[in-house]
């Protein structure tokens, strides 16, 4: 199986590797160098050469060009040529070109439009196109007439896609944002059989408001299937009112737990407020009045409303004014006067929510860390809430936020203080090898390394900070994933390492040059880059003294079969080793 | 080149004892293997998403429970026999589906300290659990956790000390360099068999480029590929090495689902002996804000065979071990229209072991009327969870560094819930 003709042609090109001199003799050439100022690749079409691709100290000691750092942060990691385009348009246009997507993205449409994924009704195993992400709100709410697997199924071709787009999009800061924004607004698609029949409709409203204005985007959170079902606002009414999303939208979606100084204040007319009279964080009354303010928000699902009467059965956003509580209520600060009109009370809480310096602080602070470091600097996060609230009605209110954090100098600097989740480990090792990538059976195995996708089971979404991600159980799920990925039994990916390299490159050091900068993208420690080079120039019986660094490996074109073999595997434990190694997780 | 955590911590004991001075030195050290050799093995279930307590162990005759609670309720009749409760004319009873943990209260092994919990009066999930965890009920950015504490102190040498039996470590073990964390088979705790030939040569070079620097990555690395030598040299092979697969005690009956899955892992690394002190389970699935009904009967059941299977499993092991269930909170008195409970306060915690006053609740009753409840509406905090924590942390754990443990907590008084010596309180 081969479409690698649906991949940019700049994945082929032919390429002269640097030869060796000695290995120390090259980390003092290259010592002297700053990385920046290191031509990667020159131009197209002449010799290419990479450099540096060792240097001194350990992993963690040295920097990236920025090109690479963008490429990590902004994209899922560099595909053949990536880096060299960079440098090429300079990375301010880079950053506007990525900032601005358009509909225009014919090879991950191409790859969705072909995919096909495998769905069991009755014993009988279908392979179906992903249908759904097409499908109209009625289309998808119909979908529950048909079996608990069938109606569910969405979800799985949400998956499908998200992983097709990160690998072959054009706009990878929109699937990266996108993502983020299904983290910060998560819904876990299991929790109801409605959430994962509508998930394509969610997915859509991630990726509309992505870049947009934050208002806009709450509202559409608060108003869809997956959130009115996932946090239970869907059945709230007055007496008592559900508070399970009132509370996320004060905690998670709005001004973080950092604002909620319950602990301090029983009483909101003890809690301080700023310089224009609004309280400086939330307690749990805001709360309680919060979730009166939303009682009524809800689907028509055909449930019973009372008297009789039922909703209609359409999955459509939808107000129940008999279950509004419509009395006086006070949040944040604000006194809500009785019997307003329909929605006005919780659209004020969502005004109130959106427009609040906390939240400013709160998103810009998870933004930074996404994109820069899991500690982000101060003055960067400072920067993007002034950013934030400088354009609090303005469309573009969040690409705005994201452009300050991006052309930041803390955005530059800032390499290695962040490693990359299992997602990003993977779809990155993806990218990089120039997989033939087509999902398959990958579904829920990819659970293991404790990246749950669309199924993070609370509503915080997956921690984004390493302590977590460094666990042994998920450092362990991502590498044996990574090593399962191209394994044929999977039917995810193909992956042709031998194809991918030039006709010249023959030597095993020019090998491990090759897949250093194609993997990498930058240097690597003397030390390690020994490592590799000695494992890859090892002759095939233990016994044998390793071969000079400057042959072909044993095996390399040989004529019997099984040294041919084991060179292939020799060179497929390379990349394994590359990508596995610490310099393939940092971002 | 890094040193090993092993060689670490050797080079540290050495270090201070040349600091102490001979004498001052063997003596702790003489105090400390002693400890050591009494320590238990502790096993912390938590069951997240905030446990209906009072309809797992329920109090069926008072009157403003019967009142609260139309459906999600256990009544007289259905509920199952609790002997010793802390205040008989509550009526408590085990829910009907409890059998399992009923058996070991029967016999004695399982205690039962209700009304207990968080005194900070979050109902925050995710707040509760910071502050529980991290054992700073004032603080949930504490940068550990309360085991982390507690092993850091125990200064552990066995080869997995802690282990978190799940893709990920809780809170609970925050920072801790001891600790592991595994979600898959014991035996499939390797790097894949890929390429064959080169298995063994690739994980080797593995090791060596996370020794190539020392950022955190580099340093959980290594202990990952450590960790995985060490089990796989310790797992049980049939004549061509292949590894035998985990067979439990012929009388414990293990479940299908997660919480049996785990507990059996955790059997398994027992039994295999490399030094386990402390071992964490994450058992979900209890913030029922609707249609509680459907739900809970299950969960309440998998608890209950799944704890009653492990104590089986383990019977050649009861002098040596507490396992402990707990919770963020528990839940509203009163249910929601929703079939649902929402967020509540007092919670309950349990302990099993063969050094523990089973069979009796513990701690006191505060009652369901109005004035008794929390702001309310929901059961008070009558026992705080760091009593019973700290109690096992002296008794069983010989590490009385409760201002470690448990800063801030200076009015400790035993509840009897364990046996065991009274060290100092540090």
């Amino acid at each position: 199986m081969t479409r690698k003709n649906a991949v940019p042609a700049s994945g082929i090109r032919r390429r002269a590797l640097l030869q060796g001199t000695g290995a120390a003799a090259l980390t003092a050439a290259v010592a002297a160098l700053r990385p920046s100022e290191t031509p990667l690749a020159a131009q197209e079409g002449t010799t290419q050469v990479y450099l540096p691709l060792i240097h001194a100290g350990g992993t963690g000691t040295s920097s990236a060009p920025v090109e690479v750092v963008a490429l990590n942060r902004m994209a899922y990691g560099p595909r053949s040529g990536d880096i060299a385009r960079v440098r090429e348009m300079g990375f301010p246009a880079y950053v506007e070109e990525q900032l601005n997507p358009t509909g225009d993205d014919p090879v991950a449409d191409q790859r969705i439009a072909d995919a096909r994924l495998k769905l069991k009704i009755d014993d009988v195993t279908y392979e179906r196109p992903l249908s759904s992400l097409t499908m109209s709100a009625a289309e998808l709410w119909a979908l529950k007439e048909l079996s608990y697997g069938e109606s569910t199924h969405p979800a799985n071709e949400v998956r499908a896609a998200t992983w097709i787009r990160a690998v072959y999009s054009r706009w990878q800061l929109r699937e990266v944002l996108v993502e983020f924004w299904h983290n910060h607004f998560n819904v876990n698609a299991n929790a109801y059989r409605e959430v994962a029949m509508t998930f394509p409709l969610y997915d859509r409203i991630m990726r509309r408001h992505c870049l947009g204005n934050f208002r806009a985007f709450l509202k559409a959170v608060a108003q869809s299937v997956a959130m009115l079902y996932y946090l239970n606002n869907l059945v709230s009414r007055d007496g008592p009112a559900n508070e399970n999303y009132a509370r996320e939208l004060f905690e998670l979606h709005g001004l973080g737990a950092e604002h909620y100084i319950n602990d301090l204040y029983d009483n909101f007319n003890d809690v301080p407020r700023d310089d224009q009279d609004r309280p400086v964080g939330y307690i749990d009354w805001d709360v309680y009045e919060a979730a009166r303010a939303f009682t009524g928000w809800t689907i028509a699902n055909g449930r019973s409303i009372g008297n009789g009467a039922d909703l209609p059965d359409t999955g459509e956003f939808t107000y129940v004014d008999s279950w509004h509580d419509n009395a006086l209520k006070i949040v944040l600060g604000e006194f809500f006067s009785p019997n307003q009109p329909p929605l006005a009370d919780g659209r004020r809480v969502l005004d109130l929510v959106a427009a609040h310096p906390g939240t400013a602080r709160h998103v810009c602070y998870k933004l930074c860390r996404r994109l820069v470091a899991d500690n982000p600097p101060e003055a960067l996060v400072n920067a993007a809430v002034q950013t934030w609230l400088a354009n609090l009605d303005a469309d573009n209110q969040i690409q705005q936020t994201v452009q300050t954090i991006l052309l930041s100098d803390a955005f530059r600097t800032t390499w290695g203080r962040k490693v990359k989740r299992p997602f990003e480990v993977a779809v990155a090792f993806l990218r990089a090898t120039n997989a033939d990538f087509t999902y398959g059976n990958l579904g829920w195995s990819f659970n293991s390394t404790g990246y749950q996708h669309f199924s993070w089971p609370t509503p915080t979404g997956h921690p984004d900070t390493m302590e977590y991600w460094l666990s042994t159980g998920t450092l362990l799920g991502t590498w044996r994933f990574i090593q399962t990925l191209p394994e044929s039994w999977l039917e995810a990916a193909a992956i042709d390492l031998e194809g991918e390299m030039p006709a010249e490159v023959r030597t095993s050091r020019q090998m491990v040059n090759f897949w250093i900068a194609r993997l990498l993208g930058r240097s690597m420690a003397a030390n390690s880059y020994t490592l590799l080079l000695d494992h890859m120039r090892a002759a095939i019986d233990a016994d044998d003294p390793p071969l000079s660094p400057d042959e072909p490996p044993d095996g390399f074109g040989d004529e019997a079969e099984w040294r041919q073999n084991a060179y292939r595997d020799r060179l497929k434990s390379l990349v394994f080793l590359i990508c596995l190694s610490p310099d393939f997780m940092l971002r | 080149m890094k040193l090993t955590r092993r060689e670490f911590m050797v080079g540290c004991s050495a270090a201070i004892a040349a600091m102490a001075g001979g004498r001052i030195g063997n003596l702790v050290f003489a105090q400390d293997s002693a400890a050591a050799a009494q320590r238990d093995i502790l096993v912390v279930v938590f069951l997240r998403g905030g446990c209906d307590s009072l309809n797992l162990i329920a109090p069926t005759s008072d009157v403003n429970y019967v009142a609260a609670r139309s459906s999600l309720r256990v009544t007289e009749t259905e509920g199952l026999d609790l002997k010793n409760p802390v205040q008989a004319t509550a009526g408590f009873k085990f829910h009907p589906a409890a059998g399992g943990l009923k058996e070991l209260y029967d016999g004695n092994a399982l205690a039962i300290i209700h009304a207990c919990g968080l005194t900070n009066g979050t109902r925050s999930h995710f707040d509760a659990m910071d502050y529980i965890e991290r054992g700073t009920p004032d603080n949930k950015n504490t940068p550990t956790g309360w085991i982390t504490r507690m092993l850091t102190r125990m200064a552990p040498e066995g080869l997995i000390p802690a282990f978190a039996s799940g893709s990920s470590v809780p809170d609970s073990l925050l920072n801790s360099t001891y600790a592991i964390a595994v979600g898959q088979n014991v035996q499939d705790f390797a790097l894949r068999n890929s390429p064959s030939r080169y298995a063994e040569r690739q994980t080797q070079i593995l090791k060596q480029l996370y020794q190539q620097g020392d950022l955190p990555l580099h340093q959980s690395g290594l202990a990952t590929l450590e960790a995985i030598e060490t089990v796989q040299n310790k797992l049980p092979r049939d004549s061509e090495g292949k590894v035998i697969d985990y067979e439990p005690e012929p009388d414990a009956e293990y479940t299908e689902g997660g919480l049996s899955d785990a507990l059996r892992r955790i059997a398994q690394i027992i039994k295999l002996d490399i030094g386990l002190q402390v071992a964490t389970v994450d058992f979900g699935g209890w913030d029922t804000h609707d249609s509680q009904d459907r739900v809970f009967p299950d969960r309440v059941e998998e608890l209950s065979r799944s704890l009653n299977a492990f104590y089986d499993d383990l019977a050649a092991h009861h002098g040596r071990l507490t396992v402990v269930v707990m919770s963020e909170f528990g839940r509203r008195l009163k249910e929601n229209r929703n079939g649902g409970t929402d967020h509540g306060h007092g919670g309950l915690l349990m302990v099993l072991g063969g050094n523990v006053q089973g069979g009796r609740m513990h701690g006191t009753w505060p009652g369901l009327a109005n004035e008794q409840l929390d702001r309310g509406v929901d059961l008070t905090v009558a026992t705080d969870f760091r009593t019973v924590l700290s109690e096992i942390a002296i008794r069983r754990m010989a590490t009385p560094y409760l201002s470690e443990i448990f800063p801030g907590f200076n009015n400790y008084q035993p509840l009897e819930v364990v046996t065991g010596t009274d060290l100092p309180i540090e």
